[in-house]
């Protein structure tokens, strides 16, 4: 009966994990095409979110109550994401603003589908450890195609903090809100 | 545990330029000739050498680029005034200097293109270059005889992929993609980013402190009436 059990926590993983690499992946293949830049940022996004779909709010961490928390966490997550960029000298990246409505999507997107679905299936699957470990590990993997190879040891460090604070605070509204901001201001 | 995590990122994220998320930058960072100071560790731009064949009287159809991609020029079908030559010969070198002449502000680094043949003004090459995010958008790519000037706009084509900007030329010398200094940069409605980067944190984390506050009492009270009850 156990085995029975974690071998489907098991396959949900496992067909979840799939799904956002594939998604991920593809996003960043059609992102590279003339003109398709923001139509990836927005329907990757959107395809990301479905990973999140038939999961009980709560158990992605979407619940309602200390609300006022949760966001002020979230300002605090965006407050650390950019604070080694803000703290440089000079000018940080410009992101067009043609590109913010896409950033809003895939930053909900992925948050829903990295700290969300994926650390609910693998929370089932094998505890807090296996989820934190897991999302961050499979968070660096898919981008690995987007993001040049210096720049995955950041990656994976705010994979970390973000599915630390998942697990801490049992909460997606402040990671949501962090990878917005982040996102956007950078 | 999450005071290390936010550590561990700080540390990660100031080893490389910032504006890593979601892949709105190139995939590769640029070499620079002259990095901004916001860049990470740098790389020196790359050179490029091309040999085109000339058969029947006519060069082949072929790209030159820099080893690092950076600047990519392409040749049509017997694209050059061959003269009785056997073969073409291109070279793109990035200059060793940063020049940036009145009027106008570039964002990449300034290449010199040479050929042994010069082109046909009928049939233009089609130059690309890339550029950084750590910059403006370039509106036009420039070109000038030499690295000094004068600095001529060259027609821009159709759009490329994200970071490139493309034109046609008729003629080789210096290259390099900017925007007229006297004018806002192209495209230049931004979210965030740039100088407005510390005064968004900043507001954050005020935010954070005067939401805070309030909260944290609030708590405590509701704590304390508990414990009364």
């Amino acid at each position: 009966m156990i085995a029975a059990v974690r071998s489907r926590a098991a396959l949900r993983a496992g067909a979840v994990a799939l799904f956002i690499l594939i998604a991920e992946w593809s996003r960043a293949e059609i992102s590279r095409q003339p003109g398709w830049t923001l139509a990836a940022l927005g329907v990757g996004g959107a395809v990301l979110g479905v990973a999140a779909v038939g999961w009980p709010p709560e158990s992605l961490g979407l619940g309602t109550s200390r609300f006022g928390l949760r966001i002020l966490g979230g300002v605090a997550l965006g407050a650390v994401l950019l604070l080694p960029a803000a703290a440089r000298s000079g000018a940080a990246p410009l992101l067009p603003a043609g590109l913010a409505l896409g950033a809003v999507v895939v930053s909900i997107g992925e948050e829903l589908a990295f700290r969300g679905a994926l650390y609910a299936a693998l929370e089932e699957l094998g505890g807090a450890p296996l989820a934190i470990t897991g999302s961050t590990m499979l968070w660096t993997l898919a981008h690995v195609l987007s993001h040049p190879p210096e720049f995955l040891g950041a990656v994976a460090a705010a994979g970390l903090l973000l599915a630390l604070w998942r697990w801490a605070s049992k909460d997606l509204v402040g990671p949501i809100l962090g990878h917005v901001i982040a996102d956007l201001a950078l | 545990m999450l005071a290390l995590a936010a550590i561990f990122y700080a540390v990660a994220s100031w080893m490389v330029a910032p504006g890593f998320y979601d892949g709105f930058g190139p995939t590769q960072p640029y070499n620079w000739t002259c990095p901004p100071p916001q860049a990470g560790a740098n790389l020196k731009p790359s050179s490029g050498h091309l040999v085109i064949k000339v058969i029947d009287g006519s060069s082949d159809p072929n790209s030159a680029f820099t080893d690092d991609g950076q600047l990519v020029i392409g040749f049509l079908p017997g694209a050059f005034m061959v003269d009785g030559k056997t073969s073409i010969t291109v070279d793109v070198t990035p200059l060793d200097s940063c020049p940036q002449p009145p009027g106008v502000r570039f964002v990449t680094n300034v290449y010199d293109v040479k050929a042994s043949a010069p082109l046909d003004p009928q049939k233009s090459a089609n130059l690309v270059l890339i550029y950084s995010n750590l910059e403006p958008d370039p509106s036009d790519i420039y070109q000038a005889p030499a690295p000094d000037g004068p600095w001529t706009k060259l027609p821009r084509s159709q759009q490329g992929q994200p970071f490139t900007i493309v034109a046609r030329t008729t003629t080789f010398g210096y290259f390099a993609a900017g925007y007229p200094a006297t004018s806002a940069p192209p495209g230049a409605v931004t979210v965030g980013g740039g100088q407005l980067l510390p005064i968004i944190v900043a507001v954050l984390i005020v935010l954070v402190v005067l939401a805070g506050l309030p909260l944290a009492v609030m708590r405590r009270r509701r704590s304390s009436r508990g414990k009364d009850a």
